[in-house]
Order: C-alpha cells, then structure tokens, then sequence
C-alpha cells in the first residue's frame, strides 16, 4: 500500500469515526424527553389548554412525529452539509456563533499550541543532554508542576496575583482592542501561560525520556566521530527520532486540554470562545447551540487522531504501511 | 523389576502445580467471594426493593424484623449506589493487592527496598494514605459540613479577616479584624460550612472516583487487550478499531451533553468516564501481552501442554501487571481533575461535597478569603501530583528494564 492510499484509508476511517459519534448523540438526543415539548404542555396547561394538543403541536413543529430512521436521515443531513440550526439564545445561526467562537478561541490557541511545539521538546532534549544537572531537575520539577496543577485553579490564582494585587494585566477581558495589539497581548498572556504550563509538562518527559535513549545510539557515536557539532548532532540525530513518539503525545496532549480546561480557562478569563459558548448555551438550555459545539468539538477530536496517525507515519520512514 | 516410570521433565501433572478444580479457590479469592458477595446483594436489594426516599438499612431491619436491634446499635445508613461499589472495590483492593504483598514478604521488601529510594515517591505515598485513611474514616468521626449563613468566611487558625466580611465572628475581635479559632481550622466558606470538613469530605469523592473507575477501567482494558493480543486476526482488527472510536472520543465534552439532556450525579459521571476511558489501556496491554507471548518461556508452557486459559491467566497478565499499574496511576488523576472541572462549573449535582465544589464557591471571595480557593485547590494539586510520582517511581520499581536502561 502506498502513501496516498494509506492517508485515504485513515480519512475514510475517520469519516466513520465521526459517523458513529454523531449517531451516538442522534440516539442520545432522540432517547431524551424534548424539554421545550414539557415547557409548552406546562404553558398550554398554565394558559388553559390543552396540554397533549400542545405537545403534538410542538412534535408536529420540530419534526417528532416522523419515524425514527426518517428523522436520522434528516439529522445526518443537516449534521454533514453544516445545516445546524439556529440558536434561540444568541438570535443567530449556529454555525455563524461557533464562528464568533473559534475566532476568539484561535487567538489564545494559536499561541499556545505554536509555544508547547516550540519549547517543549527543545527543553525536553535540552535536559536529555544536560542529565541530572540542576537545570534538568528544574525542567523535571517545572514539568510535575504544570502536568499536576488543575488549570483552572491555576488560572484564578494568577489572575488573583497579576490582576487583582500587582495589576499588571487586565481583570475583565476586552473585546473591543484590535487582534494584533499590545493591550490583546496582554490580556492573553496568562491564559496561553496556564495552558503551555499544562500541556508543555508531558511534553518535555516523554523528549526527555525518549532522547536520552537516542543520546547514547551508536549512530550519535559515529556521527560525534565524523566530527559533527553538537547542535547538529543533537537537531539531526537525537530530534528526529524523537519526534516520532512525541508526535502521538503533542497531538493527545493538546486535544485533552483543548476539549476540557480551554473550556474553563475561557471561563475564568472571561473570553467569549467556543468553551464559553457552549457553557452559556448549556445554561440558556440552548440545544441546538450545544448540539453544534459538542459536533464542532467532536470533529476537531476526529481530526487530530488523523493528523496524528498521518505525522507519526510520515515522520517514521520505517513503518511501513502494510503493516497497519 | 521397576515398575515405576523414572521421572520426566517433559511431562506436567497439572492439578499438581495447581488444583485443577475451579470451585477450588485460592484464599484471596474465598475471601472476596465472602466479603464481596454480600456487598453486591446488598445493592441489588438497594436497587431492587428500597424506594429512593428511604434509608436502605432501616429497610432492611425492618425487613429481617430486626427493626429494634438495627436502631439500637445506630445502623441508619443510606448507601448509594457509588458507596456499594465503593466497598467492593475497596474488597478487591484489600484481597488482591494488599493481602499478596503479605503473602510474599520477600518480594515486598524487594519493591520496597527499590521504591523507598525515591524520595517524592515516599513522601506521595503518605499524602495518598492520608487522603485514603481521611476518605474512609474521616466522615465517620466528623460531622458533614453544614450551612451557618452568620458564621460564613470565618478565617482560618493564625488568620484574619476585616469583620466586614464576616456576619458574626467566632474567635477574638482586635482592631476590627475578626481572627481564626480552632473550631474551624481551616475557616469555612461563604455559607459557613467548615472547609476542613469539607476537605476531608472531598477526599471520601476523590478516592470513590480513583478506585471505582480504576477497577472498572483496568477489568475493560485488560481483557480487550488480553483477547486482541491472544485472538489476533478479524477479532484483534475490529477491537482495535473499537478502541480507536473510544479513544477519540471528547469524553469530557460528551458527559456535558449527557449532564444537559439527562442530568447526572456522580455515580454517572463514574460510569462515563470509565466507559470511555479505557482505550489506552487496552491499546497498551496488548502490545505488552504480544510481546510477552513470544517469549520462550511461553513457548516452553505451551510445549508443556498448560491450557490457553491457564498461560493467560498465569503469564500473560501478570507479566503485564507493571505496565497497567503505572498506566492505571497516572490515568486517575486524570478523572479527579474531571470531576473538579464539572464541578467548578457548577452543572453537575451540586450537592456532591467534593473539592471543585469549594474551589468554584469560594472564587468570588479570593481577595478577601482567599483559603476557601487555596485549601481544597491545593489538596487537588497534591493529589494529582502525588499519583504522577507514583506512577513515575512504580515504573522504576516494578520494571526492571527500564531501571537498566537508566543505569546505563
């Protein structure tokens, strides 16, 4: 099997992934009483109605009365060709809030994610090299720190230090100060730190751990023989291999942090993003609004194992993909 | 003549080496079936007869006509479901992996003697056996936290407030400053539940969620692994596609739409996150169970004539072993932070006394009160921290190739 039709057989493995995934959610939405279906029986029978009339109604209205496998169709195909509704608490198509989320949400991800990709491994190998000195016991001590500490309780407390006593960054975030200004920089500083603190932790033991094996390869031998300066020894011979297993652990890594505590971060620097999005519509019980961000969530997942399973194969010329 | 055969090498006596009979259990196993088996009928009684407003056991007295000698020795306990499987897991805790390690004093002393070298890994344990002991038998001698609207954000010991913030102070007034008592040593929240108590009622959450979900992930993990390793082919394919679902799964995401359309308590949240949590410990297990079944001394079993189940059972999953204990330590901390996020942002069931909890009620009060925050945010970080060297240190001691490759 060749490259091209390995990476088509993943996509396609992918398609299905999120295929089950949606109908997961189709069958637990389906399973679910309608609470907007209990809320006009109760204003029907509050008004002095008919409270059945007013459930069949409302059935009739949203589509209920069809049978189950019409309305999976009709689910799958609003889900696939971005049909997602419209959400009742922001007066506005589903898919054009989770943009007004993403673009909020892009401006403290990017960052973040370009920062972990950047330093983590460089300070994983960097204490490979330097192993059991006081920097490396530094870097280990910095890992534990950020992999242990809850972002959120990380979160409050720099806020409370840099906001509240010290004042040097903004409590409230401002949504008004341009993307590419000192005033943004400053407001998102301790978001991206509290979310490189958590995510760069694993990052730089597993390129530490994984170095340190290649550090001592008979091929590092011959290449320091060969007269090869350290660096290039070091980007060339020990960042390369190491890349490979730390492709699986930089995307998970990520992933977990970016579908769990970007969530509460958002909440806790007040950024209007996606996670706030989806807490806000949970609260307003804004259904199609969670609906749209759990998929959107859902889907941004099932893109990054691709991604992953894709860079892992193309950074290791050995796997060959018969094989998988 | 002889009539009896020399002995052979090449021929085992299976039911010599172990009862061949499989009503004939080990000890750690009659002990659990003893223990365990009246736990389990106990919740389907629960489940089955007792009606959610009444207390189980009262019931249950009533039901044995034993309703006076229930009262008079004080059994008016109402489980839930989570305390049930609580104490069963603790069982198989006990009769599994404490009751072996007495069982074999001299490999015990070996781990220990190879553990204790690391310091952090000690010092993780102890806070862990504190969080434990605390879980347990804290809330059998201190008394649930309990609202007191006047006796809200009451310092902690050696602290102060300004009397502004307190309605009503406990411990000595000077210059307009209310200071801490010893009533409540770690001060109480906003609506005066003492936050000591309460710590050590988050622990009871804490290590409910570490053990329950620890068991049910490591009984899913270990036996898809064992199965796709030993089965191999379409069986090993289409398990292994199972766990790639599983695992791209944006749980924590997918437990907010339950929470949304269902609601959920905490029993639910347990059963979410282990039914999608075991996917890298499959994945895991079967790569290590590959690669021990191409060992000789597999090969040697088999040649022996020991069955499939028995060289499984026997060599594959103890040979595993280490592997899934680390993979299981450093997974927990991972549903203990979910909880606490779930719980900060106050959608779960709010009356769940657990640390997230005090840590989202106490964050409007942090620049006057600032331990309703600290307390319950630094026994989470602790904890979480805790399992992380010990995971760490568990690599170290129970795999010995990994020690020798750092020796190197």
């Amino acid at each position: 099997m060749g490259l091209a039709r390995y990476i088509g057989a993943r996509v396609i493995w992918a398609g299905v992934v999120s295929l089950i995934i949606v109908t997961i959610t189709f069958l637990l939405l389906a399973l679910a009483p309608n609470p907007s279906i209990s809320e006009a029986a109760t204003q029907a029978a509050l008004q002095g109605g008919d409270p059945t009339e007013a459930v069949e109604r409302q059935q009739e209205l949203r589509g209920l009365d069809q049978p189950l496998h019409v309305r999976y169709l009709d689910f799958l195909e609003g889900v696939y060709t971005l049909n997602w509704g419209w959400s009742e608490q922001r007066s506005q198509p589903v898919i054009e809030a989770l943009g007004e989320g993403i673009y909020y949400t892009a401006q403290y991800s990017i960052p973040w994610t370009v920062l972990t990709l950047s330093i983590g491994p460089l300070v994983g190998v960097y204490s490979a090299a330097n192993m059991y000195s006081w920097r490396d016991h530094l870097a280990t001590g910095f890992a534990f720190f950020g992999w242990a500490i809850p972002n959120f309780f990380f979160g409050i407390i720099l806020l409370y230090i840099f906001g509240v006593w010290l004042q040097w960054v903004p409590i409230q975030y401002s949504t008004d100060v341009a993307v590419f200004s000192v005033a943004n920089a400053k407001q998102l500083l301790l978001p991206v730190f509290v979310l490189v603190t958590g995510s760069i932790g694993a990052v730089m033991r597993v390129s530490r751990n994984e170095s340190a094996e290649f550090q001592n390869a008979t091929f590092m031998k011959t290449a320091r023989a060969k007269g090869v300066s350290p660096t290039r020894a070091y980007a060339y011979h020990v960042m390369r291999p190491t890349m490979v297993p730390l492709s699986t652990t930089i995307v998970s890594q990520l992933l977990v942090i970016f579908l769990g505590s970007s969530l509460l971060v958002e909440l806790v620097f007040g950024i209007p993003g996606l996670g706030r999005l989806t807490f806000d519509a949970l609260l307003a019980q804004d259904t199609n609004l969670v609906l749209g961000s759990t998929l959107l969530f859902t889907f941004i997942a099932v893109v990054g194992n691709l991604i992953e399973d894709i860079v892992f194969t193309l950074l290791d010329p050995r796997i060959s993909y018969d094989d998988r | 003549m002889a009539t009896e055969k020399p002995p052979r090498f090449d021929q085992i006596d299976w039911d010599d080496i172990s009862p061949s009979s499989r009503l004939d259990l080990s000890i750690n196993s009659k002990l659990m079936v003893l223990t365990g088996l009246p736990v389990l009928l106990l919740l389907l009684y629960d489940l089955l007869f007792v009606d959610e407003l009444q207390a189980t056991v009262p019931k249950l007295g009533r039901d044995l006509g034993l309703a006076a000698q229930f009262e008079a020795l004080g059994l008016d306990y109402d489980p839930t479901t989570v305390d049930f499987l609580f104490v069963f897991t603790l069982f198989l805790f006990a009769w599994y992996v404490v009751l072996p390690l007495y069982q074999n004093p001299r490999l015990t002393s070996y781990y220990w003697a190879k553990f204790r070298r690391n310091r952090p890994a000690v010092l993780s344990l102890l806070w862990l056996g504190i969080v434990f002991a605390g879980g347990i038998i804290g809330p059998q001698f201190i008394s649930a936290p309990e609202q007191d609207i006047l006796l809200g954000n009451q310092p902690p010991v050696f602290m102060q407030i300004d009397t502004n913030h307190v309605a009503q102070c406990v411990g000595p007034i000077e210059d307009g400053r209310c200071h801490g008592t010893w009533e409540h040593p770690l001060g109480t929240d906003r609506a005066g539940k003492d936050v000591f108590s309460s710590v050590i009622y988050g622990m009871t959450i804490s290590m409910q969620i570490a053990f329950i979900t620890t068991t049910i992930v490591a009984t899913i993990g270990i036996s898809v692994g064992t199965l796709s390793a030993y089965s191999g082919g379409w069986v090993d394919e289409l398990l292994m596609r199972f766990v790639d679902i599983v695992l791209s799964f944006p749980t924590f995401l997918f437990f907010l739409l339950i929470l949304y359309i269902y609601g959920a308590g905490l029993g639910m949240f347990i059963l979410v996150f282990s039914l999608f949590g075991w996917g890298a410990t499959s994945r895991y297990v079967r790569s290590k169970a590959l690669s021990v079944s191409e060992e000789e001394f597999i090969k040697a079993t088999k040649i022996s004539g020991a069955s499939t189940r028995r060289i499984i059972r026997r060599h594959i999953v103890p040979n595993t072993a280490s592997s899934i204990i680390t993979q299981l330590t450093l997974l927990v901390p991972g549903f203990l932070l979910a909880e606490a996020q779930l719980a900060f942002l106050g959608i779960g069931d709010s009356n769940i006394p657990s640390w997230g909890q005090l840590i989202s009620s106490g964050r409007n009060a942090l620049d006057f009160a600032p331990w309703i925050v600290m307390v319950p945010g630094t026994a989470l970080f602790l904890t979480i921290l805790a399992f992380n060297f010990l995971g760490d240190a568990l690599l170290d001691a129970l795999n010995p190739e990994a020690q020798a490759e750092r020796d190197q």
